[in-house]
């Protein structure tokens, strides 16, 4: 084990030519294989700077990461120094871990004592990881923790083994979610392909066929078990291998879905049957789905890949990535992301801007079509914005007549002003407006200087 | 609008000064109302609803008439109006009510009600500073209340009790408390407002709203047809053009004149006349300033204010600027009912249909407040109903709102509060569309919700043989109510 403590600085993306205050968080890391130490992806997210600590010595180094994955929650650090690590032990991991296991979480006393406690696992299954929208498996596990230097992530072993990393801590419960091995070792196969290709998804959503007149009606037998597939993203690999809206699900390979979409897993027992198609199959890979439409089985070799943030119309995460912005004569542009929306709070889906919310929440509904909302945040009250000062999150239809898909497309088409003006094309009140684009121009340096702008536009 | 109040201001209360104002007995003109109201219960919307018990005040007007506001007698069931120095209680039935402007005129049964009454006369708007007394019978006792104050401010504010409807409004610094409602606000013996609003004492202390005279007399007109047909309303919004680039860039001189229209609302008035990006310069030949103002009689208002004195079928002129050329329309002025999701329902029950245990309402104002809804959907549904035109698709959006549980409905409950988009692939864009597809004989009833939701499916026998058993379990004597009450 060594001590990793990140200085993490995120963007903020209301004023996204700056960055908020940063903090430091301290975890702890495991030395795996070739020299790489093995962390969560929330400790180093968005780090400006990360420093290894060996518990036995004091000597510190600096490290890089070298793959993260926000999804999985995981990520690879290496030390720049090749001889940091001289002398210490990689860890195995280990994915025999059964609901009852005695585990122990591992923490170290400020002198560089390795502390043991003990941990049961109350259960294993398929739950929320650091972002909303991605679920993969978890051992839910009870025990005691004081807090200790360095406690914000934190190993947890079986027999010496690695067996999960401790993700969320909850101490009136005194409950743990913890990262499970399966997770890891998925991970850390990947990582050592490059480009890293992270966790696939199947691109489908079910419900549950309990529901006995639902059953009659799609023409079911009890034995059939099976979900109803309420939702395929459009070009996901279950679209792309036909699985269609109102099909049941009821086999993934040789597993059998029983109706709330589950499967029996030889060491876990019933488990969620998005652990087959993220966590058990790696991208690139081909599995069977069988489904039943029309009272017909039907067998569909489905191709796993990943959905990568970028793909997303509204982006579900942005982290250690700039906000894309753009700064029109005082106005600013941005594309939507829901870290945008995150600046409300912690109640950003009732306190956010509601039409912004609800882009983001339906935007495989909405969307069919590739492309980003790029919207007016905010005005840099200016001479050429004058009648414009309430004007905020409207979304952007067309700048001098040209369709906006995204921030690239706004950056051209205010290269070609109509007759001197820029026209911009709202999707709704107050639907038009105009800049001088000479005075614009003209004006720009002096915006620049008065509200201390680093940049005008980053793309 | 207000230089024009203002100038009848002036000369009331410069002919108040020039005469010695005559005393009004304001006993032989105040009315004590008591109402039993029975309040509409969204969330159980076969009930009946409780009855509570609300007391207003009110005047004798012309032609024995009584004037209150509309929330002092909306949802009654039963009214009765005493006279000061009269043990008797009269019977009253409301003749007209105004729920977008809060004001309600009584009818007393029996006529000699009006013995010995004086009616009350109006005057114009007080000036500020001025100071005005108010009579009710507010919290504090039950005998008739007298309380002064002055004229704080006159300003247009939101009606809270439609909650869509913004007016003119005279602010007093007499508190006006519950009771109030409806008592005359009188300067110089006569009436210049209708007490009908204020704040609670957590928020301010010593803000009272009266309704002023155009509106009462706006009112008062608008009934004398024998119908009361409510405000009308351009539909548009607007955009002022201060923006010296904008008003070039849309071939406008730089004399400060026009606003540029930027929505059209496919069911109002303007439909098919204005379009967006119009530029409007006169409204019934006042040039509009580039901020939205109009100059009338030397003072500003704002110019929807040239509307809100006009009535149904009135037309209304406006010089517009487009495609760079001057033109001349004229527009036929109606009301707007898609707004009218957001306004505050009264007088008729809920509309609902119950079918298996699914209770199915439309989504209106009462419903969001009722069940305090959070759901995205349903909250963008009703914000945006009107701006992105919902109603085009959905002229009610019917929601599953409730599910009384029952074996036939066991696993449908994470289904609450979805948009119902069809019923057996008939889509649904009213209550009455889910009444008549329940209605048809059919095995099996699909319901689909509007999104990727999976659908619910009713098997015909399944909901035969719970029908009994829900309606006794949950004492629903009705099973729907789709019939639609007047909207004013």
């Amino acid at each position: 084990m060594v001590r990793v403590n990140s200085t993490n600085q995120a963007y903020d993306f209301l004023r996204p030519w700056s960055k908020e205050a940063p903090f430091v968080r301290r975890g702890l890391g495991v030395v795996i294989d070739n020299g790489r130490i093995l962390v969560t992806a929330e400790l180093v997210a968005n780090s400006n700077y990360i420093e290894l600590e060996r518990a036995d010595s004091g000597e510190k180094s600096v490290a890089t990461v070298q793959v993260i994955d926000y999804e999985a929650n995981l990520a690879t650090l290496s030390s720049t120094d090749p001889k940091f690590l001289a002398g210490m032990q990689p860890v195995q991991t280990t994915t025999h871990v059964k609901t009852g296991d005695d585990l122990s979480v591992l923490q170290l006393e400020s002198n560089g004592t390795p502390v043991s406690t003990r941990a049961l696992v109350t259960s294993v299954e398929v739950g929320k990881y650091a972002l909303e929208d991605s679920g993969y498996l978890m051992f839910r596990i009870s025990c005691p923790l004081q807090f200790r230097e360095n406690s914000f992530t934190l190993p947890i072993v079986k027999d010496n083994k690695l067996a999960a990393f401790l993700m969320r801590y909850d101490s009136r419960s005194q409950t743990v979610d913890a990262i499970a091995s399966p997770v890891i070792e998925h991970f850390l196969t990947e990582a050592q392909h490059q480009p890293y290709k992270g966790f696939p998804r199947a691109g489908l959503a079910f419900s549950p066929t309990r529901d006995p007149q639902l059953r009659k009606y799609l023409k079911l037998q009890d034995s059939d078990g099976g979900v109803y597939v309420n939702q395929v993203d459009r070009n996901g690999p279950a679209a792309k291998a036909g699985v269609k809206e109102g099909d049941v699900l009821v086999a993934i390979g040789d597993k059998q879905v029983d109706p709330d979409g589950n499967y029996l897993h030889p060491v876990y027992g019933k488990l969620s049957i998005t652990h087959l198609t993220t966590t058990e199959a790696y991208c690139g890979q081909q599995v069977t789905m069988t489904v039943i439409r029309d009272g017909m089985r039907k067998q569909l070799s489905v191709e796993l890949f990943r959905r990568s943030s970028e793909d997303y119309v509204v982006e579900p995460y942005t982290i250690g990535k700039p906000p894309r912005y753009y700064i029109l004569g005082g106005l600013v542009f941005q594309e939507l992301t829901r870290q945008y929306l995150r600046e409300w709070g912690a109640n950003w889906l009732k306190d956010a801007p509601q039409r912004l919310v609800y882009y983001d929440r339906f935007q495989s509904d909405l969307f069919p079509e590739k492309r980003k909302i790029v919207f007016l945040t905010q005005i840099l009250p200016t001479q050429d914005t004058v009648g414009y000062e309430q004007l905020n999150n409207l979304v952007v239809e067309k700048v001098n007549g040209r369709k906006i898909l995204n921030l690239d497309d706004f950056a051209a088409a205010v290269k070609n002003p109509t007759d001197g003006f820029d026209k911009i094309e709202f999707e709704e009140d107050p639907h038009e407006i105009y800049l001088d684009a000479k005075q614009v121009d003209e004006d720009t340096a002096q915006l620049q200087k008065v509200y201390s702008l680093p940049a005008l536009q980053r793309l | 609008m207000i230089r024009c109040i203002a100038l009848v201001a002036f000369f009331i209360v410069s002919d108040a000064i020039a005469q010695v104002p005559k005393a009004v007995d304001i006993r032989k003109s105040l009315v004590r109302i008591t109402a039993t109201s029975q309040e509409q219960d969204y969330k159980v919307p076969w009930n009946p609803g409780s009855t509570t018990v609300g007391v207003g005040a009110g005047f004798v007007i012309d032609n024995n008439r009584i004037l209150t506001n509309a929330h002092v007698v909306s949802n009654a069931r039963f009214i009765v109006v005493e006279k000061e120095d009269d043990p008797e209680r009269y019977p009253a039935l409301v003749q007209f009510v105004g729920h977008d402007c809060d004001l309600a005129v009584l009818r007393v049964l029996d006529k000699g009600f009006f013995q010995n009454t004086r009616s009350l006369g109006f005057g114009g708007i007080p000036a500020i500073e001025s100071p005005v007394t108010v009579y009710g019978y507010p919290i504090g006792g039950d005998r008739l209340s007298v309380t002064r104050g002055i004229i704080s401010r006159i300003d247009f504010q939101t009606y809270t009790h439609s909650a869509i409807d913004s007016h003119l409004a005279v602010q007093i610094d007499a508190a006006i408390n519950p009771g109030n409602s409806g008592g005359p606000v009188m300067q110089d013996g006569k009436v210049v407002g209708v007490a009908f609003q204020g704040y609670s004492g957590d928020v301010a202390q010593n803000v009272g709203y009266m309704i002023p005279t155009p509106v009462i007399r706006r009112f008062l007109k608008d009934i004398s047809g024998g119908h009361y047909d409510g405000y009308v309303d351009l539909s548009i919004t607007y955009f002022k053009l201060l923006n010296p680039a904008e008003r070039h860039a849309l071939g406008l001189p730089d004399n400060e004149q026009g606003v540029m229209v930027s929505s059209v609302s496919s069911e109002g008035s303007s439909q098919g006349i204005l379009q967006q990006g119009d530029v409007l310069l006169t409204i019934d030949d006042h040039p509009i300033a580039s901020d939205g103002f109009v100059q009338l009689d030397g003072e500003r208002v704002e110019m929807p204010e040239i509307v809100e004195r006009k009535f149904k079928d009135d037309t209304v002129k406006f010089g517009i600027w487009r495609d760079k050329t001057k033109q001349t329309v004229e527009i036929r002025l109606k009301g707007n009912w898609p707004y009218l999701i957001q306004a505050n329902h009264y007088d008729s029950p809920p509309r609902f249909v119950l079918f298996g245990g699914l209770v199915f309402q439309p989504l209106s104002k009462n419903f969001i407040d009722a069940y305090q809804i959070e759901d995205l959907r349903l909250r963008y549904y009703y914000d945006y109903f009107v701006t992105d035109e919902i109603y085009k698709t959905h002229p009610e959006v019917v929601v599953l709102s409730n599910i009384l549980p029952d074996p036939v409905n066991a696993y449908l409950s994470d289904l609450r509060f979805q948009v119902v988009d069809s019923v057996n692939d008939k889509k649904i864009r009213t209550l009455e569309d889910v009444a008549d597809a329940f209605a048809q004989k059919s095995d099996y009833y699909v319901i689909h919700f509007v999104g990727s939701v999976r659908p619910a499916v009713l098997e015909r026998s399944a909901v035969e043989q719970a029908r009994d058993r829900i309606l006794g379990n949950y004492n629903v004597h009705k099973e729907q109510y789709v019939e639609r009450g007047l909207t004013h």
